[in-house]
Order: structure tokens, then C-alpha cells, then sequence
């Protein structure tokens, strides 16, 4: 039943439906896990970005009025990381295509900038109209959580995704206990409940995946 | 029986080709190297099957430029996506009838 690829012959000599099925779910498997970006990963990415920084922030704002300049350095570097790691990994599988899914990635992209860039200057008009550095800390943090938290929900309306909503509403959530609970114990909700929240998405994902593997046909033929 | 599968992505090689662009969302397009990539053909081999997927109204093939390097993008028309859907659900009920 082989036949070469451009043979006159190989419009009739197909392989057997067993075959061809399988054929068809290798190929569309390869093709979406080469063009889509692995959640997995990202989460996990993220997850123990937040739960390392903010560890390292609460480790060292203990006892003291806030935390030391190289913890803040530490938990930048981690989310700098994390920052990179996804936007080098969602161009590398999303590059050679184009059209709508392309476009409504880009303006999400660009809302994360503008959400970020707004905060920033937000956070730059309190602390010239006299905020503390407790408020500042309480603002910075629960501010960036609101915009993540947000973003989270547009994106899953965006891509029709309902995990990643789940996601958004507990983002919000923690944001919200985070700055009731108050400095340093703030961060110490981000790590744990943020970060972990994270890392729980990731074994989500991971179970999805596995169980697509164990039932593979009901991937078959899906558009 | 064979006679209800769509000759056109019978060949296994078109087979994979339509598979590939029917795993984007419709909307989407893919350029030809990473089409290329994704079934290990070569160039000359791929070009050979999408004109004849082209001909057959079932593949849209898109040439422009980014920059000034020529790119070649390329999706199923909605013939082609539903072709496609035939083609696997007439396998399926060739499946389901052997093995009953």
C-alpha cells in the first residue's frame, strides 16, 4: 500500500482506514504542539517565579520595615525571567503563521504592555502625592494582581479558555486577601496561594495532556 | 467502498498536508517553511501536492512579501476543511463497520 509521494498511482493506493486515522491524529498532534504554545510550561514557568520571589521577599521583610534592596533584586530577576521565557517560547511555536488567531494574540500581548505601563505610572503619581512605603508595597503588589488577574479573564473569553478563567478569578482573589492581610504577610499569600495556584494550573494541564494520550480518538479529525 | 473516500487527500502524503492545515483555526494561515518542517518533505515534493490541492479548490495559497523576501502562506478553503471532515468521518464509518 506504500506508494511514492508523486507517483501518477498514488491518487488511488491509500492506506487502510485504521492507518489513515492514525496517520491523521500523528500528524495534527505533531502540527498543534509545534504551533501552540505549552501551557505547561508557562505555568510552571510562572509558578515557581512567584513562588521563589515573593518566598525571598517575605523571608527578608520579616521583622523590618520592608524588605532588602537585594530581595526586590531577586524577585525582579525571577519575574524578568519568567517575562522572557514566555515571550521567546510563544514566538518560537507561533512564528510562520498569521490571521485571526495571530491578530488576537498580538492585541493581547500588547494589553499586558499597557496594563503594566499605566500601573507604573499609577504607582509613580502615589508616591509623589506622599504614599508610605507600606502603601506603596500594598499598592504595587495588589495593583500588578488586579492587571494579571484581569488579563487572565480576557484572555480565557479571548481563546475560549475555562481553566485559564479559573485562573483569573483566583488571581483576583488572592490579590484581594493579599493586601488585607497586610506587610510582609503579603507576600507570603503571594507565594503560597499565587505561586502555588500557578503550579496547580501546571499539573492541570499535565493530567489534560495524559488523557488525551489515553483517549487519543476523540481528537481525531477535530478542526 | 474506496470509491467514497475523496481521491484528492486519499495519497497518504496530501493526507498529512490537509491534516496539518486543518489543525489551524479557521482564519489562520501557515507559511510554507514551517509547513514544510512540520511534514519533512522537500520543497519541490510539498510545492507538487499543493498545486494539486490548489487545483482542487481544496488549499488557498497566499504569495506576498515580508520586507522584501517573497512569502508563501497557505489554508484550507472552507471546501477543503469540509473535505477533510468527510474524509475522516467516512474512515470512521469504515472502521465501525469492520469491526462490528
Amino acid at each position: 500500500m506504500t506508494s511514492t509521494p508523486d507517483s501518477p498511482g498514488d491518487d488511488v493506493a491509500g492506506l487502510p482506514a485504521a492507518d489513515s486515522l492514525r496517520l491523521i491524529r500523528e500528524q495534527q498532534d505533531r502540527a498543534r504542539s509545534a504551533l501552540e504554545p505549552d501551557a505547561r510550561a508557562l505555568y510552571g514557568a510562572w509558578g515557581v517565579a512567584w513562588l521563589v520571589g515573593y518566598l525571598v521577599l517575605w523571608t527578608s521583610g520579616r521583622g523590618q520595615e520592608q524588605p532588602e534592596a537585594w530581595a526586590y533584586w531577586v524577585f525582579g530577576g525571577a519575574l524578568a525571567a519568567a517575562v522572557v521565557f514566555t515571550m521567546v517560547h510563544t514566538m518560537r511555536r507561533t512564528a510562520g503563521t498569521r490571521g485571526v488567531s495571530a491578530r488576537t494574540g498580538a492585541m493581547y500581548g500588547w494589553a499586558w504592555m499597557l496594563g503594566f505601563l499605566t500601573l507604573g505610572v499609577l504607582l509613580g503619581g502615589l508616591a509623589r502625592a506622599g504614599a508610605g512605603t507600606e502603601v506603596m508595597g500594598l499598592a504595587s503588589n495588589g495593583g500588578a494582581c488586579l492587571v494579571v488577574g484581569l488579563l487572565y479573564l480576557a484572555g480565557a473569553a479571548a481563546f475560549g479558555d475555562r481553566n485559564l478563567f479559573v485562573l483569573g478569578a483566583w488571581i483576583l482573589l488572592v490579590a484581594g486577601a493579599a493586601t488585607l492581610v497586610g506587610l510582609p504577610g503579603t507576600y507570603l499569600v503571594m507565594a503560597l496561594a499565587g505561586g502555588g495556584g500557578f503550579l496547580v494550573m501546571a499539573g492541570v494541564e499535565q493530567l489534560r495532556v495524559v488523557r488525551g494520550r489515553r483517549h487519543p480518538e476523540e481528537g481525531a479529525g477535530r478542526a | 467502498m474506496p470509491d467514497a473516500l475523496d481521491p484528492v487527500i486519499h495519497a497518504p502524503a496530501r493526507l498529512r498536508v490537509v491534516a496539518t492545515l486543518a489543525a489551524l483555526d479557521p482564519g489562520d494561515e501557515l507559511s510554507f517553511p514551517k509547513l514544510q518542517k512540520l511534514l519533512d518533505m522537500t520543497a519541490g515534493n510539498l510545492s507538487t501536492h499543493l498545486r494539486k490541492l490548489e487545483d482542487a479548490d481544496y488549499v488557498r495559497v497566499t504569495k506576498t512579501h515580508e520586507g522584501r523576501t517573497p512569502a508563501t502562506y497557505l489554508a484550507l478553503t472552507p471546501q477543503g476543511r469540509r473535505a477533510f471532515e468527510d474524509y475522516t468521518e467516512a474512515l470512521q464509518g469504515l472502521l465501525r463497520g469492520a469491526g462490528s
